[in-house]
């Protein structure tokens, strides 16, 4: 089933009155339950394509629809609650709220959708189990190691169950065996939750992994590979 | 969860918002005891004055509060008291003659305004009879076919009644009192000595002590060393009801201490008796009647009912007879206001100022909010809830220390001696009880919540206009 589809999408940026073609006309579809990875060099436009599928940034040209809605046609408020149910973000500086605990930054989507205590508290252990972290629960993220926060910030992207997962640079900033440990659990959750992982990586382990593996130069796609 | 997570948020940096809290706790402390002082002494001013000087209604012939004339008397006083006693909450009456006089004695005399009384009525009205000085004699209590007079402290001193001087009885008060040794042997000049009136007194102290001395001590050794002798006499004259001038040795029954030396140095009382009998009036006859209400709140409209059951006399207020008091209750309201709005603009600029530095300080986190979905109203509540947690947490450590310290000070008073005679001179009390009602700290709640949300509008809105995508990739 497509849940996303990208046609003849152009972001130009206009910087200091040059203009930068950081995606140019690209057109792409992801299926449910997709675990691909966008790949290409520095500025090949991976993570403005990422930008662009998440609705953070407008395209120049072009549509993105997402199971069925056009971001286009969103108000800025329509599009900010769309991103709240449908998209789930995990960032390459993690990105936890540091007054959180581990727990209370997982459950915050559902707070924003107004879960009950039950269905959160259900979700959460849920989830801090999926990602090995349950003891954690209240610890905060300063008194976690980095591997173990991005496990988090994967866990706060699934709480509520979105259609897809946008991760740019997931394991950049992560020693190879935290890296390894976050990709296993992610795999694992695409394939029991169902859920698309989109990936932005330089990361040879996340593309020797992906079951996709789209390739990025100059704003381009200059491959798209499936694996078998 | 945006309560939780603001409140979470306020604690991140401890240092800079216990800083601000620290501020706004002394801002908002330093306010509402300001106002409590002030309160205080215009309540007490105002009790004062109709507790002690003017009580809240005075009955006169019309004019007579003009022109002073002393034949505008108020005939049938007996009519008129049952009228003021049928108005119900008009508690007490006293019934005055009033005259425009000299106060002489061998070296001094003063103008004054000599007031004759019923002391028994008297005391039921005004609280005159308690503030007697200690040691200088009575409320007319001995039956004396003389002449009485009370007379204020600072007529006294006027008329060269109080005189100084430093004896050994006086140098074992002033060590009780505290006076150190050192200061007590700069004393050795004047022991002795005796001062006709208090400023040869002061010019002596200042050329014994030092300026800071004489400021601390002063007033502390000028109550110990002044002396009064009992049964000392003074002439009044004045004009009778024919226009004749009279006049009469006066023995003086005590001196009284009301704080106010304005009217210490105009007021004499005597009795009604001995005024009328000098003056050749009626026995029957007042020029005013004073009349006291169980209520201040109810003066104008118990006013209205006299004015209309006496139309031939002249029913005034205490507002018209004091304007300046009225005034002053008018303007304490302006006064809050005015000092609650500089205190408040004070508080906002601190939180405006705190919240752009945690908006700024977290860019890359609000940015991240909004990319997972937070919306804009969300993200509002949470700053403008942190900026209000801010302000109402000093806030409230404010009023509560601010509220501890009015009921202490309340009890106790503050106790501002070295202003005594600026604040005296002006009818004010050198003793000052700080009071406020418990509504202002809900009114200051209240506001501060107000002035919290409002501060945080600028930052909020700073917060709002932030890009997702820029916002994460900030350092």
């Amino acid at each position: 089933m497509k849940i996303i589809e990208i046609k003849n999408v152009s972001k130009i940026y206009n910087e200091s009155e040059v203009q930068v073609n950081a995606v140019n006309g690209v057109t792409l579809d992801f299926q449910e339950a997709e675990f691909a990875a966008i790949v290409g060099p520095s500025g090949s436009g991976k993570t403005t394509l990422l930008n662009l599928i998440g609705g953070l940034d407008n395209p120049t040209s072009g549509e993105i629809i997402i199971d069925g809605t056009n971001l286009a046609k969103l108000k800025s408020s329509e599009l900010i609650d769309f991103r709240m149910r449908n998209i789930g973000f995990v960032f390459q500086a993690y990105n936890l709220i540091p007054v959180l605990t581990a727990k209370e930054n997982v459950e915050f989507i559902m707070n924003l959708q107004s879960w009950s205590k039950k269905e959160r508290d259900e979700r959460t252990f849920e989830l801090l189990k999926a990602v090995g972290l349950f003891e954690r629960a209240n610890s905060r993220p300063a008194k976690m190691s980095g591997g173990q926060q991005q496990r988090i910030a994967v866990a706060r992207a699934l709480a509520s169950r979105p259609k897809f997962v946008l991760a740019d640079e997931p394991t950049a900033n992560l020693d190879s065996k935290s890296a390894s440990t976050l990709l296993e659990i992610m795999e694992k959750l695409n394939h029991e939750e169902k859920i698309t992982f989109i990936f932005s990586t330089h990361d040879a382990r996340v593309v020797k992994m992906a079951h996709r593996v789209i390739t990025l130069e100059d704003g381009k796609v200059v491959s798209d590979d499936v694996r078998e | 969860m945006i309560w939780k997570t603001a409140w979470k948020n306020v604690w991140r940096n401890k240092v800079r918002s216990l800083v601000v809290i620290a501020s706004v706790t002394v801002g908002i402390f330093a306010g509402v005891f300001s106002i409590a002082l002030m309160n205080g002494l215009i309540e007490q001013r105002i009790s004062d004055a109709l507790n002690d000087e003017i009580s809240h209604i005075q009955i006169t012939s019309k004019n007579f509060r003009l022109n002073n004339d002393p034949q505008l008397t108020i005939a049938n006083s007996e009519g008129v008291l049952s009228v003021i006693k049928s108005v119900k909450g008009a508690t007490d009456v006293s019934e005055r003659t009033i005259i425009t006089g000299m106060a002489n004695t061998a070296s001094k005399s003063a103008g004054v305004q000599i007031i004759g009384i019923d002391p028994d009525m008297e005391k039921r009205v005004f609280t005159l009879y308690s503030k007697l000085m200690p040691g200088t004699g009575d409320y007319f209590e001995k039956d004396s076919k003389l002449n009485l007079a009370l007379i204020g402290q600072e007529l006294a001193k006027d008329l060269n009644i109080i005189r100084y001087s430093v004896d050994s009885s006086t140098i074992v008060r002033v060590r009780e009192k505290g006076l150190s040794e050192k200061l007590i042997s700069k004393l050795a000049p004047i022991t002795g000595k005796k001062f006709l009136n208090e400023k040869q007194f002061i010019k002596e102290m200042k050329s014994l002590f030092s300026k800071a001395e004489e400021m601390k001590y002063g007033l502390l050794i000028r109550k110990e060393a002044w002396s009064f002798r009992e049964g000392a006499r003074m002439t009044l004259t004045f004009l009778d009801k024919e226009n004749n001038q009279v006049g009469s040795v006066f023995r003086l029954t005590a001196l009284y201490d009301m704080a106010n030396s304005m009217f210490e140095k105009s007021s004499v009382f005597v009795r009604n008796s001995d005024l009328k009998k000098l003056m050749g009036m009626n026995e029957k006859d007042f020029h005013q009647v004073v009349v006291k209400i169980s209520n201040v709140d109810q003066t104008d409209e118990i006013a209205d009912i006299l004015a209309l059951k006496l139309p031939d006399l002249e029913v005034t207020t205490w507002k018209k007879i004091s304007p300046d008091l009225a005034m002053m209750t008018d303007m304490v309201s302006q006064f809050y206001l005015i000092f609650g709005i500089i205190i408040l603009a004070a508080l906002a600029f601190g939180i405006i100022n705190t919240m752009l530095m945690v908006v700024l300080e977290r860019t890359r986190e609000l940015g991240m909010l909004t990319a997972i979905g937070m919306n804009k109203k969300k993200v509002f509540s949470m700053i403008m809830l942190e900026s209000v947690f801010l302000s109402l947490i000093g806030a409230v450590i404010g009023m509560i220390v601010s509220n501890i310290l009015i009921r202490i000070t309340g009890n106790t008073g503050i106790n501002l001696a070295q202003a005594a005679e600026g604040f005296e001179a002006l009818g004010y009390s050198a003793i000052v009880y700080p009071k406020i009602s418990a509504g202002f700290f809900g009114i200051v709640t209240i506001l501060i919540i107000i002035t919290g949300i409002l501060s945080s509008i600028y930052p909020a809105m700073k917060a709002l206009k932030l890009n997702p995508v820029e916002a994460i990739r900030a350092e």
